[in-house]
């Protein structure tokens, strides 16, 4: 109200009928324009509460407690860069790397063709039951962790898998072993991975083909392009912004995956072949109780997150650069 | 309008108020106060039955029993709930009483700070209709109990932290109708004298094997489930594992000089050499598969797996018997139940312990449930000698388990005992998936209990 008001006071007489239009709209929403800068901070306040209580604090402990030999029900005793020192050391720390990164990899890039694939065949506007397809595939998204990997390890089971019996009627290996193998077992986890989340990554991709303005593929089958070019030559482009946030988002999700591995065997296998970096800080503080320790890899978690995150600013600083020119 | 539906809900609410308050506090009586005990359990530890059975003895303490799907055994919520306490020495957070698994003994043994004494405890005459005489503490129960078992619940400085529940026991099961193919005598008392050592128990697993036709052995078949589970078997009958008590919390490492460990480490690894097992994973997909199909001839199995067999293979009835452990007894699983120390009803906590887990209560849970009684005093009653099971060909399953658990020694648990038993694990697999020779993955072992036990 305020603003209108002021915005009346300077100005005389209306230079045209256009201009005296103009204050009249503004009134139709009083109430937030009325809102000043301090309010604001009042609305967003319950957010940064919550984060510092549970977001900072911690973070801030945890890099407290990386210094000490922490024992939470016992004495703790100052320990320096100890802790830092043995994880730089401990062999453990870059299997986990290796085993994170390949099984990131192995779920991210196939889900995000299959995905782009399904979102494509979404779009299609003689698809018959659209809502029951868009619905059906967040299904996975919802179901629990632990269903799933039970379902898989029965369907990766080395004996009486399913996969396995149908490797082996093509004449394909016998009896691959999903558990004791690096790669298999980096596969079945990346596959239960792909599962989970494809749908959500697919209903991603749709809705950013549907934003595709329709008269971009009109000229372009004007132009004769094929439905294969005006994918690869009109939606791909446009979903290039898209590609970068779920590949993002799949790393921030890829160097957390804990649960998967964790119900395959909670020690990441007998010669720790999926052990991931967040099932070795776990083990790390509850079953060896070296929350010290633990609290150090933490924190190069979060130092891989951000060398990460830099490297991913940096490629889509490009990206939008390339779009915009 | 929209004042209409407000007031319309707030009269629904208040109405589900009224109700649900009607429902649960009507059977209180007015004599004692409305009491709330939490909890924390896991599986079967606690029983609908006898829960139902000491509300009608107290109906003004409501059990509050939580399960956590997530963190199953207690063992992270149990350790923040104690550093809380430690810290604040604040009473009357949850839970009031907590289930213990055997696995996290040794680790809640070298906290005793955590836990009531229960030395210091004395039953009131609130059960006395439940058959508790008044005035009784831990110390004089513990003649009720198996002498290694009431151990899982002492702290290493003697104060007792948690009373046995139930006992794991550990005997061969066995497919009556695959040893009478490969062969082999399928009467219980013959079959076990089979296997008077650990290497004939393997001699004859080598006699089954060579009875199986290529293609029965192609397709995965061996005589038992899984030699892995040999290690823990031989492990639990000797009187040390990897600690040895000297009255400090941490207790002395004695995992590189036990000869029990290497023992039954080299007896699995021939195990696993002489191609006995099938190599299936306990508790997967393919081991339940299996258990039906006939793939294994013999499981070591405590007793509350019988149940477990019944329920994923209830087709084999009949055709699975029990009969004796190598050499002697043994024993996987069993659980304590123990009173926090931040609890403000341990009164009320300890009186329903001592009930819950009186020899009669134990008793009625395993001609319930199967779980094998860790009351001791029990087993010279006719209830427990005489009970036969029909899906296991009529064994004497009461006996046999009784016969079992007496033989076991008492074994010191330590802090990391979880973590250096995974690690073995660990080792016994690589060799089994040829990944490593046994010495070297020996090797391996002992390196990585280095970062283990090392700050």
């Amino acid at each position: 109200m305020s603003v209108t008001k002021s915005g009346q006071g300077r100005r005389k007489a209306p230079l045209s009928p256009w201009k005296n239009k103009k204050p009249k709209e503004a009134k139709v929403l009083p109430g937030v324009a009325s809102l000043d800068g301090r309010w604001g901070f009042l609305f967003v306040a319950p957010f940064f509460f919550m984060f510092l209580v549970f977001g900072l604090a911690p973070v801030i402990y945890s890099v407290y407690i990386s210094f000490f030999q922490w024992d939470p029900l016992g004495g703790s005793t100052f320990a320096g860069l100890h802790n830092f020192y043995n994880l730089i050391h401990d062999s453990d720390l870059w299997l986990a790397i290796r085993n994170t990164f390949s099984i990131w990899a192995l779920s991210t890039f196939p889900q995000m063709f299959m995905a782009i694939g399904f979102a494509a065949i979404l779009r299609n506007k003689r698809l018959k039951g659209k809502s029951f397809w868009r619905t059906i595939l967040l299904v996975p998204n919802i179901t629990s962790v632990i269903a799933i990997t039970i379902v898989f390890q029965q369907l990766f089971g080395r004996d009486f898998g399913m996969i396995n019996y149908v490797l082996t009627l093509f004449g394909l290996g016998h009896h691959i072993d999903f558990i004791e193998g690096v790669i298999p077992s980096h596969i079945a986890i990346a596959t239960m991975i792909t599962w989970r989340w494809i749908g959500y990554n697919t209903l991603i991709f749709l809705a950013s083909m549907l934003a595709i303005p329709d008269e971009l593929y009109e000229s372009a089958s004007v132009d004769g392009a094929s439905k294969w070019k005006q994918f690869v030559y009109v939606t791909l482009p446009g979903l290039r912004n898209t590609i970068t946030f779920v590949i993002v988002v799949g790393t921030i999700g890829g160097l957390q995956v804990f649960a998967e591995p964790q119900q395959f065997a909670p020690d990441g296998g007998s010669s720790k072949q999926f052990l991931t970096l967040t099932l070795f800080l776990y083990n790390q503080a509850f079953v060896n109780n070296k929350y010290g320790y633990a609290a150090a890899i933490g924190i190069v978690i979060t130092f891989i997150v951000m060398i990460i995150s830099a490297v991913n600013f940096l490629i889509t600083r490009k990206i939008s650069d390339a779009g915009s020119r | 309008m929209r004042k209409g539906w407000s007031a319309k809900s707030a009269l629904a609410i208040g109405t589900a108020v009224l109700v649900s308050v009607g429902i649960f506090s009507s059977p209180a009586k007015a004599a004692a106060e409305p009491m709330t005990i939490t909890i924390w359990t896991f599986g079967d530890v606690i029983q609908r039955d006898l829960v139902q059975q000491y509300k009608v003895l107290h109906p003004e303490i409501t059990l509050e029993i939580k399960k956590s799907d997530l963190d199953p055994l207690n063992g992270t919520a149990l350790v923040t709930s104690c550093a809380d306490y430690l810290r604040t020495k604040r009473l009357g957070t949850p839970p009031d009483v907590v289930a213990i698994e055997v696995s996290y003994s040794g680790y809640w043994r070298s906290y005793p700070q955590c836990f009531q004494d229960l030395r210091q405890m004395h039953t009131s005459d609130a059960n006395v209709a439940g058959g508790i005489v008044a005035g009784k503490s831990a110390t004089d129960m513990k003649k009720d109990y198996l002498g290694w078992r009431w151990e899982h619940g002492v702290g290493y400085n003697d104060s007792v932290i948690g009373i046995p529940t139930d006992v794991g026991g550990l005997e061969v099961a066995y497919r009556v109708d695959l040893f009478a193919k490969a062969g082999l005598p399928t009467d219980r008392v013959a079959v076990g004298k089979l296997w008077p050592t650990w290497d004939a128990f393997i001699a004859t697993g080598q006699k089954y094997m060579k009875k199986l036709s290529a293609t029965q052995k192609k397709s995965g078949m061996g005589f038992i489930d899984n030699v892995g589970t040999i290690y823990a078997a031989i492990l639990n009958q000797g009187t040390a594992k990897y600690y040895q008590n000297n009255g400090t919390d941490a207790g002395k490492l004695i995992y590189t000089t036990n000869p029990q460990i290497k023992n039954a480490w080299d007896t699995t690894i021939k195990a696993t050499t002489a191609g006995i097992g099938t190599r299936i994973g306990q508790y997967t997909a393919d081991w339940n598969t299996g258990m039906n199909k006939g793939t294994f001839a013999t499981i070591l199995a405590p007793a509350w797996m019988m149940d477990y067999i019944k329920g994923q293979a209830p087709d084999t009835k009949g055709k699975w018997d029990i009969a004796n452990l190598p050499v002697s007894g043994g024993n996987q699983g069993g659980t304590q139940l123990a009173v926090p120390a931040w609890s403000d009803k341990k009164q009320a906590a300890f009186d329903f312990i001592s009930w819950y887990l009186a020899p009669a209560q134990e008793l009625y849970v395993f001609k319930k449930y199967g779980l094998f009684p860790a009351a001791s005093s029990l087993y010279d009653d006719a209830a427990l000698l005489n009970y036969k099971d029909a899906f296991f060909n009529n064994a004497p399953v009461g006996k046999i388990y009784t016969e079992g658990v007496t033989k076991l020694k008492p074994i010191f648990e330590g802090k990391l005992q979880r973590a250096i038993d995974q690690a073995f694990g660990a080792g016994l697999g690589r060799v089994a998936a040829k990944k490593m020779t046994s010495a070297k993955s020996w090797e391996q072992v002992m390196k990585d209990l280095q970062k283990v036990v090392n700050p």
